[in-house]
C-alpha cells in the first residue's frame, strides 16, 4: 500500500525545525513504527525515534500522531492509508525534544522516583518465610496501575502539567496508587502526605485525557481519584482540592444540591473569600449567585443521604468507593459481546483428535 | 573516562538488574550500562511465567524440576548447575513477592502456578500474561530504592581488556554522542539474546547479541551456539509472541482441517510437549501442506470469553492488533519463530568466565541450564537466580581488588575504528544486509537443519560479512545516532551467526533444538553428548568441545 507521512523534524544542536513529507510503499500489515523504519532505512537515515519490542510492552515508541499521543507500534496504517490521510507525526508533549521524535525523559523519571516507587515492607511479613497471603480480588485494586509501561503518553497529554511543569502528573501518581493500594505496603499515610503536597494529587484538572490516551488501559485519572479518596479517608485534607471535594460531599448529603455560595469559603478559607467579596457582589448583581439562607433543600434529598449512608455502611471509603478494574477489563474486552457463536456455520472447523480422545 | 565503579553491569533487563541489586547488597559500588532505559528491556516482553517448585498447585520438588529440566535439555544441560538452580529458585520467587511483584493468586491467597510444556507439575508462577513486565517493574523499583547509577542509552561496544582482566567497557553515548569509557573492577555481561538474526522472531529490535559478540571479540569462548529455540506460537506474519500460557490454559494447535495434530507427535503431552518438539511438529505440518498460508492455527475458542479475558488478555490484544483476529471467535495463525538462544558466553555456576573480572548472566550466558532446549518459564528464573549469583560473585571479587585501569591506547583504537565507520561517504545501507541475514538464517538454519544448507549459509555469511566491510552510516551526527548503533549491531549479529553455523555443522546428530531429520535423525550420546565451544581466531571461528557435567541423571530417550 502507498503511505504518506508528515514528520516534524528537529535538530537540538542547531535548533532547526521542519515538517517533512515522506511517501513510500509499505506492506498492508504495517504499523506506524514499521513505516518509520522504512523512512529511516530507505529515505533518510538521520531520522531519530525510539523503538524496541514492537509489541506494546516496552513503552519506547511514544509519539504524537495528528496531535494525540500513541504508541507507534500499536497504530495500524492500513485504514489511514486507504482513507488517503497523511498523518502528522511529532514528538510527545510536555517533555523537551532531543531530536525529531526523541524526547528527554529525565523529568518523567525524576517524578517517578519522587513517588518512592518501591514496596515499603510491612511489619507483618509472613512468619513461615513464604509469600504473603492475599486474595486476588484485593490485589485487583491495583491491577490497572500495574499495567503501566512508562511510555509517557499520559504525560504528553496532561494539561495540568502544561501550566505547572512540576506537577507530578498522571504516570507518577498512578505508580503511587500502585503502592497505596497494595496491602503489603506499610507506608500508606506517609505516601498520601507526600503526594498531597503542592504539585500533587489535587493539581489534576480532571480532563481525563490521560485515561483517553493511555495505550495500556491504566486509567491514570482513576488512580488519582483513588489517591484523593484515600487521602481524605486518612484525614489528609489540608489542600484546597481536598477541601473542595469534601464540601461537595457535605453539601449533597445535607441538601441534595451543591451549595455553591459556600464553596469558596469552604475551599479557600474565610480570608481569601473576603478578598473576593467584590467579585461575589458582581455575580449576585447579575443573578449568577444567590445568598439563599437557609439553603434550598432538594425534594428527594433522602436518596442522596441514603447513598451516603450506604457507602459508610459498606465501608467503601477510599479507593474501595471506586469501581475496581471494571473499566480496564471493559477495555481489555475490546467491546466483546455475548451472543456470537464461535462455531457457527462457515467458521473454522471444531478441533478433533486424530485418534479420538486419549 | 566518565565513571569508575566496583562492578559494572552491561544490560539492564532481569538478569542485569538482579545482578546489580545483588552487587549493591554485597556492598559494592555498582553501575549499569544499557542501550535502552532499564524498563524497556526485552525481559519485559516475557509473558507466560517463571518456574519454581513451590508446590502450591500440586506436589512438586526441586528434584522433579531438575529432572524435567535435564530431560528438556536433551541431556546437554550441566546437571550440577541445574540442581543448584532448581534448589534456589523457590527462595528467589518468594523474595520477588516480598519486594512487591504483582503475581496472580490462588483462592487461598498464595501464588498461583500454571502447567507449562514438559513440566511434570504445574510450577509456573505468573502474572496473567505479563509476567516479564511485572518482574522488570519490581526489579527497577528495587534499583530505584538503592539509587543504583544507570548509564541510560549508552551503547556498549567493546570490553576493555587490560592486564588479562576485564576492567571496563567502551560505549557510544546515544543521547549526546561520543565514545565514553566506564571503568569497573569487574564487568557483568547481561545483554540478552540475538533473535534479530532471524526474519521471524519474537525478539525486540534491541536483541542483537551485542554482549555475546563483545565477549567473542575479546577472545572468550562461546558455548552451544548452534541451539536457537523456536517458539511454537508466534503470530503470523509479525513473529510477535503468544505465550505458552495459552496452551497452559488449554488452547489447541490444529492444522487446516481442524485436526489436533500434536497427538501424532506427542500422544501424551499433546500441545504441552517440549517447545522443540512442538515447533518441529508444526513445521512438518506446514511443510507437508497441512498448514494455512505458512502457519498452523492456535484455537482458544473452547476456553470461552471469561477465561480468555481474565487469564490471557495480553495475548488476545496482540492477536487482535497484529493479526486482526479475536481468539474468542476465531483461531489465530501461528508458526515457529526464533525465540531464545540457549548458547552464549561460557560461564561457571557463579557467572564467572575464562577472563578474570568478567561475568555473564541471562540469555547472553550459557551456564548451561537449558542445554539443547529450554523449558518455558525457566529463562526468567535463570535471569533471577544466576543474575543474583553473578552479581554477588562480581562484587566479592571487586571488593577484594583495588584498582581498575583502561589504557588510553584502547580508547584511541576504538575511536579510530569508529571514525573509519562514520567517515565513510558511500556504501551499502545496513538494512539490505540485515534482511538477507534474517531470511537466509530462517531458510538454512531454522527449525530443521541439514549439511548442505548449513554449508550454503556459510557462503552467504561470508558474502554478507564482506559487504558489511563497506556498510554505510548515513547519519553523521552526534545526537541520538541510532543509524550508527544499528550498523554496529548488524556486525555483532553477523559474527555470532558464524559461530552458530560452524557449531551446527560440527554437531552431526539431532538433539533438542538442533534437528537434522534428513542426515542425522537421532541423538548420538557416544560422540556428541558434549558442548560445542567456538572462539574467534583471526577473522574466523575455531571450534572445540567441553564435557557435560553429569550428576545423577542418566540419558534416556525423550518422549512426551
Amino acid at each position: 500500500m502507498q503511505v504518506a507521512l508528515k514528520i516534524w523534524r528537529y535538530d537540538s544542536s542547531t535548533g532547526e525545525r521542519a515538517l517533512r513529507e515522506y511517501e513510500f510503499d509499505a506492506p498492508e500489515e504495517a504499523t506506524l513504527l514499521d513505516c518509520l523504519d522504512i523512512v529511516k532505512e530507505r529515505q533518510d537515515g538521520t531520522l531519530a525515534y525510539r523503538k524496541s519490542c514492537r509489541m506494546m510492552i516496552c513503552g519506547s515508541c511514544g509519539m504524537r500522531m495528528n496531535g494525540a499521543a500513541v504508541l507507534a507500534c500499536k497504530v495500524r496504517m492500513y485504514e489511514i492509508a486507504q482513507a488517503g490521510e497523511v498523518p502528522v507525526i511529532s514528538a510527545m508533549g510536555n517533555l523537551p525534544i532531543v531530536k525529531d521524535l526523541v524526547v528527554d525523559m529525565d523529568s518523567f523519571w525524576q517524578k517517578f522516583k519522587a513517588m518512592k516507587p518501591y514496596l515499603q515492607p510491612g511489619y507483618e511479613e509472613p512468619e513461615d518465610g513464604r509469600e504473603y497471603r492475599i486474595s486476588q480480588e484485593r490485589m485487583n485494586a491495583v491491577h490497572k496501575e500495574s499495567l503501566c509501561v512508562n511510555c509517557g503518553c499520559c504525560v504528553s497529554e496532561c494539561i495540568a502539567m502544561e501550566s505547572d511543569p512540576e506537577f507530578l502528573g498522571p504516570q507518577a501518581l498512578a505508580k503511587g496508587m500502585r503502592f497505596v493500594g497494595d496491602p503489603r505496603d506499610a507506608a500508606t499515610v506517609e505516601r498520601l502526605e507526600e503526594y498531597s503536597g503542592e504539585h500533587g494529587i489535587w493539581e489534576c484538572t480532571r480532563c481525563f485525557f490521560c485515561n483517553e490516551r493511555c495505550p495500556k488501559g491504566v486509567d491514570p485519572r482513576d488512580a488519582i481519584a483513588k489517591l484523593g479518596a484515600e487521602a481524605i479517608k486518612e484525614g489528609i485534607d489540608r489542600d484546597m482540592g481536598a477541601k473542595h471535594a469534601k464540601w461537595f460531599i457535605r453539601s449533597t448529603e445535607t441538601t441534595g444540591w451543591l451549595r455553591e455560595t459556600e464553596l469558596v469559603p469552604k475551599t479557600q478559607g474565610v480570608v481569601s473569600s473576603v478578598k473576593q467579596m467584590k467579585f461575589a457582589m458582581k455575580l449576585i448583581s447579575h443573578n449568577k449567585a444567590g445568598l439563599a439562607f437557609p439553603p434550598h433543600v432538594a425534594a428527594d434529598v433522602g436518596e442522596a443521604r441514603a447513598l451516603h449512608k450506604l457507602v459508610h455502611e459498606q465501608g467503601r471509603l477510599g479507593f474501595e468507593g471506586h469501581v475496581q478494574g471494571e473499566r480496564a477489563l471493559a477495555k481489555l474486552a475490546h467491546g466483546y459481546k455475548e451472543g456470537r457463536d464461535p462455531y457457527a456455520p462457515g467458521s473454522f472447523p471444531r478441533p478433533y483428535l486424530p485418534e479420538g480422545e486419549a | 573516562m566518565i565513571g569508575e565503579h566496583d562492578v559494572l553491569v552491561v544490560g539492564a533487563g532481569c538478569a542485569g538488574m538482579r545482578a546489580a541489586i545483588a552487587a549493591f547488597d554485597a556492598g559494592a559500588d555498582v553501575a549499569m550500562i544499557s542501550k535502552l532505559h532499564p524498563t524497556r528491556s526485552h525481559s519485559g516482553a516475557a509473558e507466560g511465567g517463571i518456574n519454581a517448585a513451590l508446590g502450591n498447585a500440586a506436589e512438586d520438588s526441586p528434584e522433579l524440576h531438575a529432572y524435567d529440566t535435564v530431560k528438556g535439555s536433551d541431556y546437554l544441560g550441566d546437571q550440577d548447575a541445574i540442581e543448584l538452580f532448581t534448589a534456589e529458585a523457590p527462595g528467589d520467587i518468594i523474595q520477588l513477592e516480598h519486594w512487591g511483584a504483582f503475581f496472580t493468586r490462588r483462592e487461598d491467597g498464595r501464588l498461583a502456578q500454571r502447567p507449562f510444556g514438559a513440566a511434570g507439575s504445574p510450577r509456573t508462577v505468573f502474572a496473567a500474561d505479563i509476567t516479564g513486565h511485572v518482574l522488570i517493574q519490581v526489579l527497577y523499583e528495587q534499583v530505584c530504592k538503592r539509587d543504583i547509577k544507570v548509564y541510560e542509552e549508552f551503547f556498549a561496544w567493546q570490553i576493555a581488556v587490560n592486564d588479562d582482566r576485564a576492567q571496563g567497557v567502551i560505549c557510544w553515548d546515544l543521547l549526546n554522542g561520543g565514545l565514553k569509557t566506564v571503568r569497573g573492577k569487574t564487568v557483568v555481561m547481561a545483554t540478552g539474546g540475538a533473535g534479530r538474526q532471524y526474519r521471524a522472531t519474537t525478539n525486540a529490535y534491541a536483541c542483537t547479541g551485542d554482549g555475546t559478540a563483545m565477549a567473542l571479540h575479546a577472545g572468550l569462548p562461546l558455548k552451544d551456539m548452534e541451539f536457537m529455540q523456536f517458539h511454537p506460537t508466534t503470530l503470523f506474519p509479525s513473529g510477535i509472541l503468544l505465550t505458552e500460557g495459552c496452551r497452559g490454559e488449554g488452547a489447541f494447535l490444529v492444522n487446516k482441517d481442524g485436526e489436533r495434530f500434536m497427538q501424532r507427535y506427542a500422544p501424551n503431552a499433546l500441545e504441552l510437549a517440549s517447545r522443540d518438539v512442538v515447533s518441529r511438529s508444526e513445521q512438518t505440518e506446514i511443510d507437508e501442506g497441512r498448514g494455512i498460508n505458512g502457519s498452523v492455527m492456535l484455537d482458544m475458542r473452547h476456553l470461552g470469553p471469561d477465561r480468555i479475558i481474565e487469564r490471557l488478555p495480553g495475548s488476545r490484544e496482540l492477536s487482535m492488533t497484529f493479526a486482526g483476529v479475536d481468539p474468542i471467535f476465531e483461531p489465530v495463525p501461528v508458526r515457529p519463530g526464533a525465540h531464545y538462544h540457549m548458547g552464549g558466553i561460557e560461564t561457571g555456576n557463579d557467572g564467572e568466565t575464562e577472563l578474570t573480572g568478567l561475568y555473564a548472566a541471562g540469555e547472553c550466558a550459557c551456564v548451561s541450564v537449558h542445554g539443547a532446549n529450554r523449558l518455558g518459564g525457566n529463562s526468567l528464573m535463570e535471569t533471577i537466580t544466576f543474575g543474583r549469583r553473578s552479581g554477588t560473585a562480581a562484587a566479592e571479587w571487586a571488593l577484594s581488588h583495588t584498582t581498575s585501569d583502561v589504557p588510553e591506547s584502547l580508547e584511541r583504537d576504538a575511536e579510530r575504528s569508529l571514525r573509519e565507520l562514520l567517515d565513510r561517504e558511500s556504501g551499502e545501507r545496513p538494512w539490505k544486509i540485515r534482511d538477507e541475514l534474517g531470511q537466509s538464517m530462517l531458510e538454512n538454519f531454522g527449525v530443521f537443519r541439514q549439511e548442505e544448507k548449513m554449508l550454503r549459509q556459510l557462503e552467504i555469511l561470508a558474502d554478507l560479512r564482506e559487504r558489511y566491510r563497506s556498510v554505510y552510516v548515513e547519519d553523521k551526527g552526534q545526537v541520538f545516532n541510532s543509524d550508527l548503533t544499528q550498523a554496529i549491531e548488524l556486525g555483532n549479529m553477523l559474527d555470532t551467526a558464524l559461530c552458530m553455523i560452524e557449531a551446527g555443522i560440527w554437531r552431526k546428530e539431532s538433539r533438542g533444538a538442533h534437528a537434522r531429520p534428513h542426515d542425522y535423525p537421532t541423538r548420538d550420546d557416544a560422540n556428541f553428548m558434549k558442548h560445542s565451544i567456538t572462539r574467534w581466531r583471526g577473522d574466523g571461528v575455531e571450534l572445540s568441545t567441553s564435557p557435560v557435567r553429569v550428576t545423577k541423571y542418566e540419558p534416556e530417550e525423550r518422549k512426551y
